[in-house]
């Protein structure tokens, strides 16, 4: 299976005062044609440099890139801000976290929606219209012809990340970044945005990059996960096997810590103690040593790689559960 | 839904709040009226945690600071510990606040930068003259040491270099320097980091403990608060919909709306695919909410009835109340 | 980060202002002769000329003490105009934007009302007013039209800066903390006292620079038309008296130019300065 796009070992370094920040550290990911993988982590996990990063959507004289990017066979990362810009709307798109600040509050719905297709698609002003008509129907909104008309303070959230996804689908994209497109909005309709980006997925045949920091969303609407802690991929595996067998102690205290539904009221939750390492001087062994329950030495002096387990399986731990160490906790 | 249903209240000598028939309105531009609180009456009893729970614009937080008269509401009696709030002169109600204490959503703007973390939690003491100088100092090392901040590390600084989740112990050291008798938390976790969430509600329940506090629970999420609450409170565009235990409650929701929020919830196990499809369309605007029911324009129960009358709290299981003219069985 | 990287013109504004403030304050202790004493024999002296640095203009009075002592005057009117009209339009504004209803909307309009007339004409129309005289033929005492001119741009700086703590005010009260203040029981007066004038004071500073800058500049405009301070003691004073001299003395109008120049756009770099410091500090996360 080609993958649509494959991010081999990404470095993204930001100079600050401070000294040099590594805000991504030598992640490979291959975001399979048709899929959704999702990339989880905390803030600070440096999940969303990476996207942007892949995406060549960071900019500026401090920030240093490097590694390979090649979107459907091309190397993204040897283009020029032209030629990736050109990729931008038909091949890659991105939606955001806070509709609000990514929509122009001072024009209205359908001039945004139809300017992109006006821009990318060479099509006119009447061609373009039907077309964002059409789209906004895809999103389910209601009563599409009149939502032209209205500006974005006008709109609730759930309404407003519609639009965003009708803009971002209106060329067609084969690859999809969302970039914690739920996190700000309420719960049902995060279920509804939700099932609407697998119902586009499948119906555009669209690959999706998914971020967030929700396990509960990335279990039921992603094929493959990447879990991402201090800069680096920790463990990356199909969803179903990522849960069934999880290998990381991070992973794992991670969903233990999650308020979950299903538990008895009252009851206490685990926690993981401490809090990230310091992003521009990290331990040299593994960086999730001084939280981990059952740290070894080995763990504070070695720097774990990533050992692939079978099945798709990949993670970075010196004493992984299952182990007979981790047994023993 | 439920407007003026008492059904719930439990009228005996454990209750510590009691709340009748509260009315918040604000007018917007043109002559409109947000209803955000439309006659709701409930009550608290000793050592209970009511969590109030629903989505953006139910007006729970408005609720919240209502109780707290932060502004007075429109209508309607606040009685804690049998003195009604509602009727103070200015001047008892100011020293009757220190009873009641409040922790807000977002920690970093709840504290004023300008101010030192010793500042901060002194103030309270320092506005009512409680002990002198020694004691106070003492006071504040002895709460910070509760909420697991180290006072030589925090005492001289300033809110804005600390996270979020610190930020948010030195709120809650704050709100318990007067020593309340009940706390309201007005979505405490919500702006923090998932794994950071576990820590500060197990922060709260034991500050709970230790204090003996009463408190109400004030958030969107509804594994958060199934984790911290005794009995649960749903509301929906001003109106209460459901009232009850929380493990009843989640495992047989009598109200719709219940069943909805609870369904929007994600699992996070791929093995557990959701059958149900998602609540559709949009909350009404609560300009103009809709007659009877309020709930009925989402709903799929709603009758001719439903429009016609609005739907009062009544007990359809031991301990749980539900307004709905046909609520799920 | 505590990386301060100050540039040049930064040093050169704060400089410049430090030298006008020395000048100010201890001017009239220095060797050179006063502003009103005529050097006959030096009129028409260009500037670097031994004993008069800058020269000295057409009717014989030394440029150098005279930009001495517009120094004292100007700096002396501004801070006196800006602290009393900040200070009102604070006291209006931030009591206006925080207890709000019909109290801040008449404070607002009028704060609207008084800044939709140009400063200059504003002044004008208070100078003309207040300096009248019952008795036309006396001329109206330095003294007074002193306190005129002081009065007419206080009038001026009140909304300028009242604007400016009003709406900062209503930034800081919508917070948590002023909420979580009240629910502690607190009082509205300490409140402000406590938590809203620490917080809305940077922004008063740095504007009130600027403020300094206009008021420096509306005095000067006010005596080149000969309303303000009379007989060249300030700066547009010594335009005033020097008209005459742009053909054949131009250094005479030239010198007072630069130095009313010089200090606004160091009054305005140092409020700007000001303004970036104070603001990074609380905006950080």
């Amino acid at each position: 299976m080609t993958a649509m796009m494959s991010i081999t070992d990404l470095y993204v370094k930001f100079g600050t005062p401070f000294g040099s920040l590594e805000a991504v550290r030598g992640v490979s990911l291959d975001i399979p044609a048709g899929s959704s993988v999702g990339v989880v982590g905390e803030s600070g996990s440096g999940k969303t440099v990476m996207c942007r990063a892949a995406m060549g959507l960071l900019s500026g004289s401090n920030v240093e890139r490097s590694g390979t990017v090649t979107f459907d066979g091309k190397a993204l990362t040897s283009m020029s801000r032209e030629q990736v810009r050109d990729e931008f709307g038909t091949g890659m798109a991105m939606i955001f976290q806070d509709p609000m600040t990514a929509l122009n509050p001072v024009r209205r719905i359908g001039t945004q929606i139809s300017e992109s297709l006006r821009v990318r698609l060479g099509m006119d002003k009447k061609a373009a219209t039907a077309r964002s008509v059409e789209l906004l129907s895809f999103v389910r909104i209601p009563d599409p012809a009149a939502m032209l008309k209205k500006f974005p303070y006008q709109l609730s959230g759930g309404m407003r990340q519609r639009v965003m996804i009708a803009i971002a689908i209106s060329c067609n994209p084969k690859l999809l970044f969302a970039d914690e497109p739920t996190t700000a909005l309420d719960v049902t309709v995060q279920a509804q945005i939700l099932q609407l980006l697998s119902d586009l997925r499948r119906d555009l045949k669209m690959s999706m990059v998914l971020i967030t920091h929700d396990l509960g969303v990335v279990a039921n609407h992603t094929d493959y996960v990447a879990v991402m802690y201090a800069g680096e991929v920790v463990e990356q595996a199909p969803t179903s096997e990522l849960f069934a067998n999880m290998k990381m102690p991070y992973t794992q205290a991670l969903l233990d810590s999650i308020p979950n539904i299903e538990m008895k009221s009252g009851a206490r939750l685990k926690v993981i103690e401490g809090r990230l390492p310091n992003p521009v001087d990290r331990p040299k062994g593994c960086g999730f040593v001084t939280r981990c329950t059952y740290a070894q030495q080995k763990c504070h002096d070695d720097h774990p790689p990533l050992v692939d387990a079978g099945n798709g399986h990949l993670y970075r731990c010196w004493y992984p559960l299952g182990h007979t160490i981790a047994r023993k906790q | 839904m439920a407007g003026s249903g008492t059904a719930h209240l439990r009228n005996n000598d454990e209750v510590v709040l009691d709340v009748r028939d509260l009315v918040v309105e604000f007018r917007v531009g043109g002559g409109r009226v947000v209803n955000a609180v439309s006659k709701i009456s409930f009550d608290v009893c000793r050592g209970e945690t009511l969590a109030v729970v629903g989505e953006s614009g139910c007006g729970k937080t408005t609720l919240g600071k209502a109780v707290l008269q932060l502004p007075p509401p429109n209508s309607g009696d606040v009685i804690f510990e049998g003195t009604n709030l509602s009727k103070l002169p200015k001047e008892q109600l100011r020293s009757a606040r220190t009873a009641m204490q409040m922790v807000f959503q977002d920690p970093i703007s709840s504290l004023d930068p300008r101010m030192t973390v010793r500042n901060l939690v002194e103030e309270p003491l320092w506005i009512w003259g409680r002990g002198n100088d020694e004691e106070r100092a003492a006071k504040v090392r002895e709460l910070l040491n509760n909420v697991g901040l180290d006072p030589e590390l925090v005492l001289d600084r300033r809110s804005y270099e600390f996270s979020g989740g610190q930020c948010q112990r030195i709120s809650i050291a704050r709100s318990l320097a007067l020593e309340p008798r009940m706390l309201i938390c007005d979505e405490p976790v919500s702006a923090l980091d998932v794994s950071i969430q576990a820590q500060i509600l197990n922060l709260l329940q034991d500050m709970k403990d230790r204090y003996g506090l009463t408190m109400i629970f004030i958030s969107h999420d509804l594994a958060v608060v199934k984790a911290v609450s005794n009995r649960i409170m749903v509301m929906y565009l001003g109106k209460i919909c459901e009232v009850g235990e929380p493990d009843k409650i989640y495992t047989k929701p009598a109200h719709h709306y219940t069943s909805a929020l609870i369904n929007s919830v994600p699992i996070p196990d791929p093995t557990r695919k959701r059958t149900t499809v998602p609540l559709q369309g949009e909350p009404p605007s609560p300009v103009a909410p809709p007659s009877g029911c309020r709930f009925r324009t989402r709903c799929p129960a709603a009758s001719e009835k439903c429009a016609a009358e609005e739907p009062q709290l009544r007990e359809v299981a031991p301990g749980q109340f539900v307004a709905c003219h046909h609520p799920r069985t | 980060m505590r990386k301060r990287k100050y540039t040049i013109p930064t040093y050169f504004a704060f400089g410049w202002l430090g030298l006008a403030v020395f000048l100010a304050i201890f001017g009239s202790f220095l060797p050179v002769d006063g502003y009103q004493v005529i050097h006959g024999d030096f009129i028409d002296s260009p500037p670097f000329t031994a004993g008069h640095w800058f020269g000295v203009d057409s009717n014989g009075y030394d440029i150098f003490s005279g930009i001495i002592n517009g120094a004292r005057l100007s700096i002396f009117i501004a801070v006196v105009t800006v602290g009393l009209g900040g200070a009102i339009g604070s006291l209006l504004g931030i009591t206006a934007a925080y207890y709000r209803g019909k109290y801040d909307s008449v404070v607002n309009m009028s704060f609207n009302v008084v800044l939709s007339v140009p400063n200059l004409v504003l002044a004008l129309a208070l100078v003309a007013v207040l300096a009248t005289n019952v008795d036309i033929n006396e001329a109206v005492p330095t003294w007074r039209r002193l306190v005129t001119l002081i009065i007419s741009l206080t009038v001026v700086i009140i909304p300028i800066l009242g604007r400016i703590a009003r709406a900062a005010t209503l930034a800081w009260s919508g917070r948590e903390f002023v909420v979580a203040a009240r629910s502690m029981g607190m009082r509205d007066r300490d409140i402000i006292k406590r938590h809203i004038v620490p917080n809305v004071l940077p922004a008063l500073i740095a504007v009130g620079f600027l403020a300094v800058g206009v008021v420096i500049i509306a005095e000067a405009s006010l005596s080149l038309l000969g309303v303000g301070i009379p007989d060249g003691a300030s700066w547009g004073g010594m335009l005033a008296r020097g008209r005459n001299d742009l053909e054949y003395n131009p250094h005479a109008l030239y010198i007072p130019i630069i130095a009313l120049a010089f200090t606004v756009i160091s009054t305005n770099h140092v409020g700007d300065v000001l303004r970036g410091r104070l603001d990074r500090r609380e905006g950080r996360l």
